[in-house]
C-alpha cells in the first residue's frame, strides 16, 4: 500500500514538473550557445563588505545575502532592450484607466523546500515590507506621495496591484522579491515585527533558509566567505533555448575581501573570476600587465561605459546672514560662470586617469535613452566666465588680482566637500585653481563626511556652508530624476531647502516631475524628461561636474557572459545563471 | 595584601562609569549617526529616516541612551548593533576568536625572538652583529604594518608568477571547500593561512620590544651590583641570567597586564590588508557607519579587559620585584 502511495505521490509531483510553466532564457543575453555549455563548477569572486543578515526584511546593503540569492519578482528587465517582461508572473495586463495591474502567477514554481509559490507569497512580503516597526529599506517604494499602493489576491494564481495613482515606476514596484509566507507568516501573526526581526540572522542554519531563486545557501564564516549552492527546483521552470536546466554552475563562492588591493590579489593569482571593482587605472595597468606577461588568462573591459552616478556642485542659495553671497549664489549666471570654469576635461584626465566621462546634466551619462542631446552644456571657457561675471559687475581686481564689484565686495565663497574622497578633493583643487585664473577666490576646506551631509541638508532661510561638492548614485530607467531631488520641498533639493520653490522654473521642473512619474507611455515620458533638462540647463540648480567609467575583468575559466553591446554599469558582464565554467 | 586587591577592585567601579560615560559622550560627539548615510539616497523619504531613528532610540537625549545602554550593561547585555540587528556580543565574538588566532602566536613569538635578540645586542654591544640587528630593527619599526602586508602579498604573487606555487595564500583565513575538509585539515588549513598575517603582525613589534630590552640589559649591566658579582668570580653566565636579565624583564612585567586587552583588540591593519575576517575590519567598518553600541561595547569589554590587566600586573611586579610591597 505504502509503495502505491509512494508512487502516486511521485507520479503527481512529476506532472507537476511537466506542467511547470517554464520561463526560456533567451540566448541573445548570452555570448554562448546552449551547445558549448558545460554543467557544473564554481564561480568565485570577493565583495568589499561583509554580509550583516539573511533576513530579507531587515536587510540594506547594496550587495546582500537575500537579493543575491533571489534577485527576481514577478517582472524583471530584459537587458537587451531595457523593457519590463513578464518572469515569475506569466503575464500581465494593465487596467484602461492604468490604476490596477493584474498579475497571472507562473504555475509550478516552487520554493526551494518544495512548496508552491502563490499569491499568499507576495501578499505576506508586501504585508511585512510596509509594516513600519519592520524598518524595511523597501518601505517608501510601496508609497506613492505617501499613499500606499496595496495588493490583492484574486485566487492563489492571480494578483492585482492597486495603485492610488498613475506611476511610471509601477512595474518595478511590482518586482519585488517574494518570501515564502508559510515561513514569515505564523511568526509575523504571533510575534508582529519583532519576531521577524529575530528571524534568519547570520546564526541560522544554512538549510533553513528558504529561496524562490537559483541559489541556496550552503555555508557562511562571518566576515570570510559566503558559498551558495544551485538550487534544483530553480531549473525546473528556468531553461535555456536548449531546454537546460538553470543556473549551469554548482557553486557560487563570495569571498569577504575589506580590501580592495588585496581583491585585486585574488583576481591576478587566479583565486577569483571576476573583479567587479576595477575602478582605477592602476587596478587596470596591473590587470594587463598580468596578462600580457601570460600570468593571466583573463579578459579586461575598459570604459564599458559610464557609471551611474554623480559627482557635482551644488550652491547654497538660502544665506540669509549674507545677502551678497545669497543673491550671487542665485544668480543663473553666476552659476553658469561656475560652470564654465568647471575644467571637466582635466577632471577626466587627472582625477580618473582618462577613464571618466564629463557630465552636463542630471540624467546619468550611462541612461543613453534619457539623456537630451541638444541640452546647452556650458562646457570649460574661462573667457566666456570672466565676461558673465562681468555681466553682474565684477570689472575691477584688487591689490591681490581678485574681481571686485562697484561696491569693492571680493568675488570669494567657501566650498567643501568630505575629508578623505581623493577624487572629490582633486576635483575641488582644480575649481580653486581654475577660478583663480579669472580672479574668483574660492576656498577649499575638506570636512567630515557627516558634518557635510548635516550642512547640506539643513533647511531654512540660513543655511551653513556656500558651496558643497558631493555625489548622488541611483535612478532609475523608468524615470531617471530622483523624487527627493526635484520636487521644491524635497529632502535632496539641495540648492534651496527654503520649503518653497524660489524660481518660477523651480516650480516648472516641480509640475514636470509630477506629470512625468505619472505618464506611462514612455516616449512622452522621454518627452517630459528632455523638456526637464532643458529648464535644468537654464536654471543650473546644481553644476555637473563628471564620473568615472565601469570598467570589468574575468578570467577567462568563464564562458556565457553578455554580448559586448549589453555589458555596462546597468546591465554588468554576465547573467549568472547563463555563465559555465569552460575549464 | 587581599586588602589592596579588594580596594584596587572597588576603585575600579568608579574608573569604570566614569571611562564608559567619556567614551559613550565621545562617540556621541562625532557628528551624525549610524543613519546619515541613508539621507543621501534619493529614494528614502526624510519620513522614514525620522522613524527609523526613534526606533534606534538615535532621537532621544544622550544621558537617556546612556542610561538605558548602562542599564543593559549591568544585565550583560552590550546592546544592539544596528547594521547587523543582532546582539553586539553575538556578532564580536567570532571575530575576537579569528584574532585570537594571529594575535596568541604573535604574542608568543614576540616574546621568544625580541627578547634573546636585546640581550644579544647587549651583551656584544657595537658588534658586528649587533649592527646588524639595530639595522634591521630601525627598518622595521620604520615601515609600517599594512605596507609589510602589501609587500608580503606582492612577494607571493610574484613566486606565484615565476614558479606556479602559491608558498602561502595572498588574504583570507580558510581555503574554498573548508567546510568539506577533515577536522585535522581543516586546522593545517587555517594555520597555513596564518603564517604570513603572524609573521607581519609580529615583525613591527619586534623591532620596538628588542630596543627597549637591549636598553633595558646594558643599563643593568652598567650597575655596581653587575660589577661585584663579576669580582665575586661569579661565570658570566650566571651574571647575565641570574642577575642581569631578571632585574632587566622587571618593566615588561608590568607591561604584561596590558597583553589582555590587545588579545582581544586584533592584529591591526594586517587583518585588513590580508583580508583575515578578525576584529579590526569589522571594528573599522562600525566607526565607519556609526554602529553606536558596537563600538560603546567593544570598548567597554576592552576597559574591563584592562583595568583587569593593570592588577595582574602590580600583582606580578610585586611578585618579580623585591622592592615592591603592597601593605
Amino acid at each position: 500500500m505504502r509503495k502505491v502511495l509512494a508512487l502516486v505521490v511521485s507520479f503527481i509531483a512529476l506532472a507537476e514538473v511537466a506542467s511547470a510553466q517554464t520561463f526560456v532564457w533567451p540566448q541573445k543575453w548570452t555570448v554562448a550557445k546552449p551547445s558549448e555549455v558545460k554543467r557544473g563548477g564554481t564561480l568565485r569572486r570577493a565583495v568589499i563588505s561583509d554580509f550583516r543578515t539573511f533576513n530579507p526584511f531587515i536587510t540594506a546593503e547594496a550587495t546582500n545575502v537575500p537579493d543575491t540569492i533571489s534577485p527576481y519578482g514577478l517582472v524583471r528587465r530584459d537587458p537587451t532592450t531595457g523593457d519590463w517582461i513578464p518572469y515569475m508572473a506569466e503575464s500581465f495586463s494593465i487596467s484602461p484607466n492604468k490604476l490596477e495591474i493584474t498579475f497571472k502567477i507562473r504555475r509550478g514554481m516552487k520554493w526551494s523546500d518544495g512548496r508552491p509559490i502563490t499569491a499568499d507569497d507576495w501578499i505576506m512580503t508586501w504585508r511585512i515590507h510596509t509594516d513600519k516597526a519592520v524598518g524595511s529599506n523597501s518601505y517608501d517604494s510601496f508609497f506613492i506621495d505617501g499613499k500606499p499602493i496595496t495588493l490583492r489576491k484574486i485566487d492563489d494564481y492571480t494578483l492585482r496591484f492597486i495603485y492610488p495613482k498613475t506611476d511610471a515606476e509601477a512595474l518595478n514596484v511590482a518586482s519585488f522579491t517574494p518570501w515564502p509566507a508559510h515561513i514569515f507568516g505564523p511568526v509575523y501573526q504571533k510575534e508582529g515585527a519583532e519576531g521577524i526581526k529575530k528571524m534568519w540572522t547570520l546564526n541560522e542554519k544554512p538549510e533553513n533558509i528558504v529561496s524562490a531563486g537559483p541559489w541556496l545557501v550552503e555555508s557562511y564564516r562571518p566576515g570570510e566567505r559566503l558559498v551558495l549552492k544551485r538550487n534544483p527546483v530553480f531549473g525546473e521552470w528556468n531553461k535555456d533555448e536548449a531546454g537546460n536546466p538553470l543556473p549551469y554552475l554548482d557553486r557560487y563562492e563570495i569571498k569577504i575581501v575589506k580590501d580592495v588591493n588585496a581583491a585585486l590579489a585574488e583576481f591576478l593569482a587566479g583565486n577569483t573570476d571576476v573583479f567587479f571593482e576595477v575602478t582605477t587605472v592602476d587596478h587596470i595597468s596591473q590587470i594587463r600587465q598580468a596578462i600580457q606577461a601570460g600570468r593571466l588568462d583573463a579578459t579586461i573591459k575598459v570604459n564599458a561605459s559610464p557609471v551611474a552616478s554623480s559627482q557635482f556642485m551644488v550652491f547654497n542659495w538660502n544665506k540669509a546672514s549674507d545677502l551678497f553671497k545669497q543673491s550671487l549664489f542665485r544668480s543663473e549666471k553666476f552659476r553658469r560662470a561656475m560652470s564654465h570654469l568647471v575644467n571637466r576635461q582635466a577632471v577626466v584626465e587627472i582625477v580618473y586617469g582618462g577613464l571618466g566621462t564629463p557630465m552636463y546634466s542630471s540624467v546619468y551619462p550611462v541612461l543613453t535613452q534619457w539623456v537630451n542631446p541638444k541640452v546647452p552644456k556650458y562646457e570649460y571657457n574661462p573667457q566666456q566666465a570672466a565676461k558673465l561675471l562681468a555681466e553682474l559687475g565684477f570689472t575691477r581686481k584688487d591689490r591681490e588680482g581678485y574681481l571686485v564689484d562697484s561696491k569693492g565686495r571680493r568675488l570669494e565663497f567657501n566650498l567643501s566637500t568630505n575629508a578623505g574622497n581623493p577624487q572629490r578633493e582633486q576635483i575641488a583643487k582644480l575649481i580653486v585653481d581654475e577660478a583663480k585664473k579669472v580672479g574668483v577666490k574660492v576656498n577649499f576646506t575638506a570636512i567630515d563626511f557627516n558634518t557635510l551631509v548635516g550642512q547640506l541638508l539643513s533647511s531654512g532661510p540660513d543655511r551653513p556652508f556656500d558651496a558643497i561638492i558631493i555625489g548622488l548614485s541611483g535612478g532609475g530607467l523608468d524615470w531617471p530624476f530622483g523624487s527627493n531631488v526635484v520636487p521644491c520641498k524635497g529632502n535632496l533639493h539641495m540648492w534651496n531647502k527654503s520649503g518653497q520653490c524660489l524660481d518660477p522654473r523651480e516650480t516648472q521642473l516641480d509640475a514636470l516631475y509630477s506629470r512625468g512619474r505619472t505618464e506611462l507611455d514612455f516616449k512622452k515620458r522621454v518627452e517630459i524628461g528632455y523638456r526637464m533638462q532643458e529648464i535644468e540647463a537654464q536654471l543650473l540648480p546644481v553644476i555637473y561636474i563628471a564620473g568615472p567609467n565601469y570598467h570589468t575583468a574575468w578570467n577567462n575559466r568563464l564562458g556565457g557572459e553578455h554580448p559586448e553591446a549589453i555589458i555596462s554599469a546597468i546591465w554588468g558582464s554576465r547573467q549568472l545563471e547563463l555563465t559555465f565554467i569552460k575549464k | 595584601m587581599t586588602a589592596y586587591i579588594l580596594r584596587r577592585i572597588l576603585y575600579l567601579i568608579p574608573t569604570f562609569f566614569g571611562a564608559t560615560f567619556l567614551a559613550f559622550l565621545i562617540i556621541q560627539m562625532a557628528p551624525g549617526d549610524y543613519l546619515t548615510q541613508l539621507e543621501l539616497d534619493p529614494k528614502v523619504t526624510p519620513e522614514t529616516i525620522a522613524r527609523l531613528r526613534s526606533q534606534f532610540g538615535l532621537d532621544r537625549p544622550v544621558y537617556e541612551q546612556y542610561l538605558l545602554w548602562m542599564n543593559n550593561l549591568l544585565h550583560l547585555n552590550l546592546g544592539y548593533s544596528f547594521a547587523y540587528q543582532a546582539p553586539v556580543l553575538e556578532v564580536i565574538w567570532p571575530r575576537v576568536v579569528n584574532s585570537m588566532v594571529i594575535v596568541i602566536p604573535s604574542t608568543l613569538l614576540l616574546y621568544l625572538v625580541a627578547i634573546p635578540i636585546g640581550v644579544y645586542g647587549a651583551v656584544r654591544q657595537y658588534s658586528f652583529g649587533d649592527r646588524l640587528l639595530s639595522f634591521l630593527a630601525y627598518v622595521g619599526l620604520s615601515v609600517p604594518s599594512f605596507f609589510l602586508a602589501l609587500i608580503a602579498i606582492y612577494v607571493l604573487l610574484q613566486i606565484k608568477f615565476r614558479t606556479g606555487v602559491l608558498v602561502f595564500p595572498v588574504s583570507g583565513m580558510t581555503s574554498s571547500g573548508f567546510e568539506q575538509m577533515p577536522p585535522l585539515r581543516q586546522v593545517l588549513d587555517i594555520a597555513w593561512h596564518a603564517v604570513v598575517p603572524i609573521l607581519v603582525a609580529t615583525a613591527n613589534d619586534i623591532a620596538g620590544l628588542s630596543r627597549l630590552m637591549r636598553g633595558q640589559m646594558l643599563e643593568v649591566l652598567s650597575q655596581d651590583f653587575i660589577r661585584t658579582a663579576r669580582a665575586k668570580g661569579l661565570s658570566e653566565r650566571v651574571v647575565l641570567y641570574k642577575h642581569a636579565f631578571r632585574n632587566a624583564v622587571i618593566p615588561f612585567v608590568a607591561t604584561l597586564g596590558g597583553l589582555l586587552p590587545s588579545l582581544i583588540s586584533g592584529a591591526g591593519f594586517v587583518e585588513v590588508v590580508m583580508a583575515w575576517p578578525g576584529i579590526t575590519p569589522f571594528f573599522l567598518d562600525a566607526i565607519a557607519n556609526q554602529d553606536l553600541y558596537v563600538i560603546a561595547g567593544f570598548l567597554t569589554v576592552s576597559l574591563v579587559l584592562l583595568m583587569i590587566g593593570n592588577l595582574i600586573s602590580d600583582l606580578l611586579l610585586a611578585w618579580v620585584d623585591p622592592r615592591i610591597r603592597y601593605e
